[in-house]
């Protein structure tokens, strides 16, 4: 069943559906048409039973037989049998009269040689204990093959029926999924290169709206990360192309004549620079590359956040006294994370405050405690951001200050987005706030 | 001290055993899993430093033997992969440290020279001293040619390093890690700016300096002839 086409099952089950009910119908006409039958026949057999008891009546025995004949001359499928009040055959109109009938009194029906008969069995005398019993035989086998050809008819009706609903049904679920297919076949026509595809939403009958809309709304989202991984490969490749272009130039023009001994020692020292830069580089972006794969996996460790923070700021205190900038820390949570990971996230964000911040500005972190999450809160005092900037302050090797170029600067722009990761990690959130005067990276991380 | 390195790829292996070798250490060198595991269970190591991909049998099946046979030799990890079962597997092997390729060479050196150190025993030390600098580690007082010289804690913490690693020269994520407990890569100038702040207590006035920087590897501090 599993294989079936949609469509053969929606066919299967509207077929089954008509059979059910037209046999429903068929089988109620074919009950009430017998019973209407048995209806007209005791109708019929009591009607002749008056007749003959009241013909019987005043009669000689001698008479009778003559009267009786007479009687039921005038219905040929007519046939009488009398019997004593022991049992004993007196008269039977007909040689076909089975020997053995149904000894109870009332109507009934059999069947004997071909035959069907309705059979009316009642005491000649209703009034006499020890009456003789008249049995009255009405053949009825034309009745029975009409209600044979209407059962033939019945179940004709169920089967082309059916069939004809399967067609009909098959025909009604193609076109009622001609949406589904369409939306295959755009999924068909979707590749990298064609990732902008969508499905029209508004053309769609509401069931299938809801799932269009995921569709496009997948699309979307694979479309977006498409982008950023193809400006990532090429802002790598853009990022390396400075160094290594250093290196091959200053390589190569050292090599150019020989030189004095401190001339190559420079060169080399150089070259150390380009590369410690580079390697840099490469590691910042396999951790997130590992970020990206969810390979990062912080440990959950019971972590003081002041204590983590001062931590920070300790370290961070001769940067902050050198560009006399005053940094301080407001505030306590506990928290479960990576120590380890944590402090890299923080000490980004606190690297950068550092060096936007100018001189004789602060520089505050903050941890307040919220019902369902932690917040911290990086915030520098000077200049705004820009909020064209902000949401893109976050993708990788994007700088805010568009004076530092690439290469050799100290900074790849990779620092927020490994912090960006980390928050995400730990199952946080992480956004950037700037107005007049100040600039605010607030992380959210969950409690426990 | 001998040491092992066991490196497939040529030129990773012949430049370190040079970078050793000229640091002071005698350093054997294999580029083959099996013949590396039978020099490493001959046991006249004093540290092991293994890739982790390597023909024959890989890094960890290597310190898996080492470890069974009860040698307690120190194992150095270098790999190129960073994937963190990696790193969870390496260490619940025995390993001792990690380094992820790409890494500098200072970086290696200065972890090679801690994990030889932990070995030994520390001398209780009431002082440590280079030339006419001296530090009290007792009353914590740091003196120069008799002159008191006021630190902060962790000015101290620093000097005490490069105090202790005298000759080493010390990279600035090393630093990073040992004085501010700070275990991760940073781009930051911090110990750069720490390090200049030391040197104007230090050395500044004084004629021949003792903090030097060793352009683009890190810090070492020694006493240079004038």
């Amino acid at each position: 069943m599993r294989h079936l086409s949609l469509s053969t099952r929606l066919a299967l089950l509207f077929a089954a559906c008509t059979a059910v009910v037209s046999l429903f119908a068929g089988v109620l006409f074919d009950r009430a048409s017998e019973a209407h039958f048995i209806e007209l026949d005791q109708q019929q057999l009591e009607a002749k039973l008056i007749g003959l008891r009241r013909a019987l009546q005043d009669l000689q025995p001698a008479q009778r037989e003559a009267r009786l004949a007479d009687e039921l001359s005038r219905q040929a499928d007519l046939s009488l049998r009398i019997t004593s009040g022991d049992g004993q055959h007196w008269y039977d109109s007909s040689v076909q009269i089975p020997k053995s009938l149904p000894p109870q009194t009332g109507l009934s029906t059999i069947s004997h040689d071909g035959t069907d008969y309705r059979v009316l069995r009642a005491p000649l005398y209703p009034d006499t204990a020890d009456s003789p019993q008249l049995t009255l035989l009405l053949d009825i086998t034309h009745h029975q093959h009409f209600l044979a050809r209407m059962q033939h008819l019945i179940w004709l009706t169920v089967g082309l029926s059916a069939l004809a609903t399967a067609l009909l049904g098959a025909w009604a679920a193609r076109s009622g999924l001609r949406p589904l297919r369409r939306i295959s076949a755009v999924a068909r026509g979707i590749s990298a290169q064609s990732l902008n595809a969508r499905l029209p939403e508004e053309k769609m009958p509401p069931e299938l709206a809801e799932m269009a809309h995921s569709f496009n709304a997948m699309l979307a989202r694979l479309d977006d990360s498409f982008q950023r991984l193809s400006a990532f490969s090429a802002d790598i490749a853009h990022e390396l192309r400075t160094p290594l272009s250093n290196l091959l130039t200053h390589t190569q023009v050292t090599l150019t004549r020989p030189r004095a001994l401190e001339d190559y020692r420079e060169a080399l020292h150089s070259n150390l620079e380009e590369l410690q830069w580079m390697a840099q580089l490469v590691n910042d972006m396999l951790y997130l590359a590992k970020a990206d794969h969810g390979l990062l996996m912080p440990k959950r460790e019971p972590l003081e956040l002041a204590d983590e923070a001062d931590m920070l700021l300790e370290f961070f205190a001769p940067l902050a006294e050198d560009a006399r900038v005053n940094l301080s820390r407001e505030g306590a949570a506990r928290i479960e994370g990576d120590r380890g990971m944590l402090r890299r996230a923080l000490s980004n964000l606190l690297d950068n405050a550092l060096r936007f911040t100018p001189a004789e500005g602060d520089v505050r972190l903050s941890i307040v405690e919220q019902p369902q999450a932690v917040r911290v809160c990086v915030e520098n005092s000077g200049e705004g951001i820009s909020a064209q900037v902000l949401p893109r302050l976050f993708d990788r090797f994007y700088r805010a200050d568009p004076a530092r170029q690439e290469g050799s600067s100290e900074h790849a722009g990779l620092g927020l987005a490994i912090t960006q990761s980390i928050v995400r990690a730990h199952g946080g959130t992480i956004r950037c706030e700037s107005g007049a005067g100040f600039t605010r990276f607030v992380i959210e991380l969950p409690r426990t | 001290m001998k040491l092992l390195i066991v490196e497939d790829q040529a030129k990773t292996g012949q430049y370190l055993r040079q970078g050793l070798t000229e640091a002071g250490f005698n350093t054997e060198l294999v580029a083959d899993g099996i013949s590396g595991q039978q020099l490493a269970l001959s046991g006249e190591y004093a540290l092991l430093i293994l890739d982790v991909m390597l023909p024959g049998r890989n890094g960890w099946q290597i310190l898996q033997a080492v470890r069974s046979a009860g040698l307690e030799t120190p194992v150095l990890f270098l790999t190129a992969k960073d994937a963190v079962d990696d790193r969870v597997h390496g260490l619940e092997l025995g390993a001792d440290d990690y380094l992820v390729k790409p890494f500098a060479f200072s970086e290696l050196l200065a972890r090679v020279r801690s994990l030889l150190r932990r070995g030994s025993a520390i001398a209780q030390e009431t002082s440590l001293q280079l030339a006419d600098l001296r530090l009290d580690l007792i009353r914590r007082r740091v003196e120069r040619s008799g002159q008191r010289i006021d630190l902060t804690a962790k000015e101290f913490a620093l000097l005490e390093m490069l105090l202790r690693r005298q000759g080493e020269v010390l990279p600035k994520s090393l630093i990073a890690s040992q004085v501010w407990d700070m275990n991760f890569d940073s781009d930051t100038n911090v110990i750069e700016v720490a390090i200049r702040r030391l040197r104007l207590k230090i050395d500044d006035d004084f004629p021949n300096k003792l903090i030097h920087t060793v352009r683009g590897m890190g810090y070492v501090l020694e006493e240079r002839a004038l």
